[in-house]
């Protein structure tokens, strides 16, 4: 191959490469509203017995993931905003039936439940606390 | 209602890593990726083994892929790369905003070291263009994670642990 093209194959790659980063950033903490037609049982939730009476962020990580730490640090600190929501992380590392349940392809991906156990959004990588809150005014305050 | 305390630092009896170490080397290895790639298309695939195995570009992958068995193994905190940047870089840097437990960089060097040694043993081989696509692969990793700090672990690790591969099933969850 000449010098000329293998440049042209070099500048290529790097310009996929930068297409990609920017493709999967715009993805990072996008906010799926959901139907509202899945249910989720508390007891398919290790870790709590039911769901508290305004929210439940259900957020699912693993432990080689360094978002899933700050989306837990900004999970907790906007559920403690609130009396009744309430925050768990599920480690997927040690249960990936879980993982399979809810066709996680990512962490951290969090789920929001209302009271009733009713998936109301979706979230893949790390959510932005300004999302999560203006999230949790339209389940909390329903029009 | 609230949580437990969040957990930024890494896990007790761990110190955690500034951050910025693991894509300063990233950036590194993206670059001599590239130059693996551009040697690996100027340079004709050797006949016999011998031939294939002194390569210039395939020298440099496998120096490459020895780094990245140095911080899967070793930890990515005795990483020659980490040295440089404390002792070059982050001198010259503000303090960190926080520190990043060393378990997921050191998954990352993991995945780079199976991605090159594939490419090493197919070179060998001679499969034609092993070298090229490998490299070219892991350079998109390493450029991912060191300019946009993705996150491998976020979804290999998810796809092995879905998988069967990693992950201890039924035992304590969090």
């Amino acid at each position: 191959m000449n010098p000329v093209a293998v440049l042209g194959v070099l500048a290529g790659l790097v310009a996929v490469a930068t297409a990609l980063g920017f493709l999967w950033r715009s993805q990072q903490g996008r906010v799926h509203h959901a139907r509202g037609t899945t249910v989720i049982k508390a007891s398919d939730i290790p870790g709590i017995r039911r769901f508290a009476l305004g929210a439940t962020f259900v957020q699912f990580s693993t432990e080689v993931c360094h978002p899933c730490k700050v989306t837990h640090a900004v999970l907790g600190e906007v559920a403690g905003e609130h009396p009744n929501v309430a925050h768990v992380d599920v480690d997927l590392t040690h249960r990936p039936d879980l993982a399979s349940q809810f066709r996680i392809m990512q962490t951290p991906t969090t789920l929001i439940l209302d009271g009733k156990g009713v998936v109301r959004a979706r979230i893949g990588g790390a959510p932005r606390r300004d999302a999560v809150r203006a999230e949790l005014e339209r389940i909390l305050v329903p029009a | 209602m609230t949580t437990t305390r969040p957990t930024l630092v890494a896990k007790p009896g761990q110190k955690g890593i500034d951050p910025r170490s693991p894509r300063f080397g990233a950036g590194i290895t993206a670059a001599l990726l590239l130059v693996v790639v551009g040697l690996g298309l100027v340079t004709p695939l050797g006949v016999t083994l011998a031939a294939r195995a002194t390569e210039p570009g395939f020298l440099l992958f496998v120096i490459i892929s020895a780094l990245f068995a140095w911080g899967a193994f070793a930890g990515v905190r005795r990483h020659p790369y980490g040295a440089i940047y404390r002792a070059l870089i982050r001198p010259r840097l503000a303090a960190p905003t926080e520190l990043e437990d060393p378990v997921p960089p050191t998954f990352a060097q993991g995945v780079g070291f199976v991605i090159t040694l594939a490419g090493i043993v197919l070179h060998l081989a001679g499969v034609p263009y092993a070298l090229v696509i490998a490299a070219a692969a892991a350079f998109i990793a390493a450029f991912l994670n060191s300019v946009f700090a993705y996150c491998l672990g976020c979804q290999i690790y998810l796809l092995l642990v879905r998988a069967g591969i990693l992950g201890r099933k039924g035992a304590a969850t969090a």
